[in-house]
């Protein structure tokens, strides 16, 4: 996997696009200049879990001897199922029923963006890719994206509207679960190979 | 499959689902009188072309530089298609009905997902990658098009004509097609998979 494709991964796993309403719900009765203080510390508690995942995935699957191939399938498998979530979307859905009051951590760090999905993404990705640089830059560059797209999700949303946000949201969703299923052939190859 | 720009263009035109899809577009416009009820509907219907052109430029390229195999773009357009089958199959309330908003509908969810939809995306996709002749998408596309905006524009009228109980079995019907559909598309995506494991 290079750069691009790995950076692509996450970025779209956060799903800042999708989850600018979410945000500005949960912010829309604070003043302007705390939103964005709060946008900036949950999405640090964010890139703090992600970093936290990183190493943690280096070691864990060594230490439990799951083989890259299970770590393909199983990253193939997830990134397929949060697709379909993105796709075709159902009332149960974490944004649905969102907590009130002033977030922390919960909902809008963990599980909104950092979410059990992208932790699990991360730490496979990091058991399968020997570069610990090239990991770490892929984390950093799609959490800037993550956050810029966030921060103008105000002017962003009035400018192509909830509908045009949505409707990026459904194409970026049709890109993941062609990542996904790439990934798990992928595995399967290797699967197959190995026999 | 013998791959005519008109073959193609019936390919889009069940996947795009026009009748399937008029019920649905019918209740999101029902509270507009006749007349703004068609121009909706021509409206979005231009918008989901668009979007369908859109994807066979840009498809492409944004594959090539995720390095998306032949093999994974058409298991996901298979896949995709396969759930799109199951929904239309074993009707769960709409859920594009829930992401219903009081404006009138723009984009979402007429143009996309409901017309131009990830099956529809998929298959543009998978298409203009196996063929490699823009021309022939571009005019498979407007000819599924021609017909996609026709029936979708005289849904008003067909409602009149058939009924709601004859709208869904026709439903059913076009569920059936795309689930076939769909698994001859998975098929041909296992069948590419195989090939590069020896």
């Amino acid at each position: 996997m290079n750069l691009f494709t790995l950076t692509i991964i996450l970025f779209l796993i956060m799903d800042p696009v999708g989850n600018i309403s979410s945000f500005l719900g949960l912010l829309k009765d604070l003043p302007k200049q705390k939103r964005r203080r709060i946008i900036l510390r949950e999405m640090l508690i964010a890139l703090a879990a992600m970093l936290a995942f990183n190493f943690l995935g280096e070691y864990i699957f060594y230490v439990l001897e799951i083989s890259d191939t299970t770590v393909k399938l199983a990253s193939g498998a997830i990134l397929f199922l949060v697709a379909v979530k993105i796709l075709f979307p159902s009332v149960d859905s974490l944004r649905a029923n969102l907590p009130t009051g002033e977030p922390f951590i919960t909902p809008l760090a963990i599980p909104l963006i950092a979410g059990p999905s992208l932790l699990a993404t991360i730490m496979l990705f990091a058991r399968l890719e020997p570069s610990q640089t090239l990991m770490l830059s892929a984390i950093f560059i799609a959490w800037l994206l993550a956050v810029a797209v966030l921060l103008t999700g105000a002017r962003l949303q009035s400018v192509i509207g909830a509908n045009g946000l949505m409707a990026c949201e459904r194409l970026m969703g049709m890109v993941l679960i062609m990542l996904a299923i790439q990934r798990f052939a992928e595995g399967l190859q290797q699967f197959v190979k190995a026999c | 499959m013998e791959t005519t720009s008109l073959s193609i263009a019936l390919i889009y035109f069940l996947v795009a689902n026009p009748i399937g899809n008029s019920p649905a577009i019918l209740s999101l416009v029902k509270d507009y009188d006749f007349d703004r009820q068609k121009k909706i509907i021509f409206r979005e219907a231009m918008i989901s072309l668009i979007l369908a052109l859109f994807f066979q430029f840009f498809g492409e390229l944004f594959l090539g530089m995720l390095k998306i195999s032949d093999y994974a773009l058409t298991l996901t357009g298979g896949i995709v298609l396969f759930l799109v089958a199951l929904q239309m199959l074993f009707h769960k309330p709409e859920v594009t009905e829930k992401a219903k908003v009081k404006q009138e509908p723009f984009i979402v969810p007429i143009a996309t997902p409901l017309i131009s939809g990830p099956g529809l995306m998929t298959m543009i996709m998978v298409s203009s990658r196996e063929e490699n002749n823009n021309i022939k998408i571009t005019l498979a596309i407007l000819i599924a098009w021609v017909g996609v905006t026709v029936i979708l524009v005289a849904s008003p009228y067909l409602q009149k004509l058939i009924g709601t109980r004859g709208m869904a079995a026709l439903e059913q019907v076009m569920g059936m097609i795309l689930g076939l559909i769909s698994m001859g598309m998975i098929v041909s995506g296992a069948t590419l998979f195989i090939k590069t494991l020896s």
